[in-house]
This record gives C-alpha cells, structure tokens and sequence, in this order.
C-alpha cells in the first residue's frame, strides 16, 4: 500500500489552541504516554501490549478486544491498571517531574547564555550561575 | 473497507509529537496507514494541531470514522460540528 506523506505545502491548516480547548480524554492520553516512556518497560508484557495499543496507537477498547480475543471490560480493567501502577511510579520515583523541571531550567540556561553572547551582562551572567546551581541542587 | 482517523504517537522518548493517520481498521497493529492528514504538538504552547483540512473532509466524507480523540481535535479545529 503505498503511503502518502503529508506534503509540505500550504495546503495545512494550522490550528492552535489553548490547553482548555483539548479534552480532558486527549491530555490524559498524553500524559499517560509520557509515564510509558518512563516507565512502560515495567509492565508486564502482555498488559504493555495493550496500554501501547490504546495510549499511542488510539485503538478503541472494542478493537484491542477483538484482537486480544477478551472481552471490553477486561481491555478496560488493563488500561486502567496499567495507568494506576505508572502513575503509583511517578508518585514515589518523581522522574517526569525531575525531568521536567531540570528541562525547563536548562532551556532558560540556554537562552541566558545566547544574552550572553550578543550582549555582555553582569546580572544575566548572575542568573546563570544561580540557576545553573540549582539545577545541580535539583539532581 | 472500514476505515479509520486516529492519532499515531511518534516522536522521541519523553517528547511526545502525533501524526493522525488514516487506516484501515482491520489490521490496527501492523502500523501501516493510508494517508497522513497532519500532526499534533501538544508540547507546544499553545498545542499545535496542523490538519490538511480538505483531505480529512474527503476522507470523513467517504465514511471515514475518526476516533474520540481525533474527533474532538476535529471539532475544535472547526472541521465538524
């Protein structure tokens, strides 16, 4: 079957949007695809199959039913203890929020740093220091 | 042939980014698709959602069936009602 990539055209509409215009559904999918790649390698194989399947690949519970040969509810009862353990990983291990957080503080570094580059600062310099500190302190 | 609209979860590890797909309900696992019809960003602020928004109106009009979760960006989009 032949697949047709999306051209680079201005034929895309560009649509942005506020996270309030995204359904409560839609942002717990991304969140929980993002516990998954932290900490998806922990669940058990056959139950990853199925949280993969739902989580990144947007199957319906029906369709993974089908395939599994089980029924709905049990698709569901998976999904939802999957979800449960990862998020059980996250309160105890803190990685995302870890992660997150040393992100956010790296990025500002960075920009800080280009400052530097263009225009020479004492107190830009300042905030480097301090911020890079505390993210040595934040590991 | 049923076919269907969903998202398809790419990117890197830690740095989700979604394409919607169009494909074909029967072989849901095997990863292929028909055509892609733009992509998602939620890491971006605010979300980026870009949409070839002619080719998902053939597709729906063709009977295409989005899932929840494309249908609800369909509709914040303006797509469907």
């Amino acid at each position: 079957m032949a697949v047709k990539h999306l051209p680079a055209d201005v034929l895309c509409m560009g649509v942005f949007m506020d996270n309030t215009d995204i359904s409560q559904k839609l942002q717990e999918k991304v969140y929980l695809s993002l516990l998954y790649d932290f900490y998806g390698e922990l669940l058990k194989n056959h139950n990853k199959q199925i949280f993969e399947d739902y989580i990144l690949n947007d199957l319906s519970l029906g369709e993974i039913a089908q395939e599994q040969g089980i029924s709905r509810q049990g698709v569901y009862d998976i999904v939802k203890r999957c979800s449960k353990h990862l998020t059980d990983y996250e309160e105890k291990l803190g990685l995302i929020h870890k992660f997150e957080t040393t992100r956010q503080m790296a990025e500002e570094i960075h920009s800080l740093a280009a400052e530097l580059k263009t225009e020479y600062r004492e107190d830009t310099l300042e905030k480097v220091l301090a911020l890079s500190r505390n993210m040595i302190e934040v590991l | 042939m049923a076919v269907k609209i969903r998202l398809r979860r790419m990117g890197q590890k830690k740095a989700p980014f979604y394409r919607i797909v169009v494909s074909d309900s029967r072989s849901p696992r095997d990863g292929r698709f028909i055509e892609e019809l733009g992509t998602y960003d939620p890491t971006k602020e605010p979300n980026a959602f870009k949409i070839n928004e002619e080719a998902a109106k053939k597709w729906l009009q063709n009977g295409a069936q989005p899932t929840d979760t494309v249908g609800n960006l369909f509709k914040k989009a303006g797509i469907t009602k």
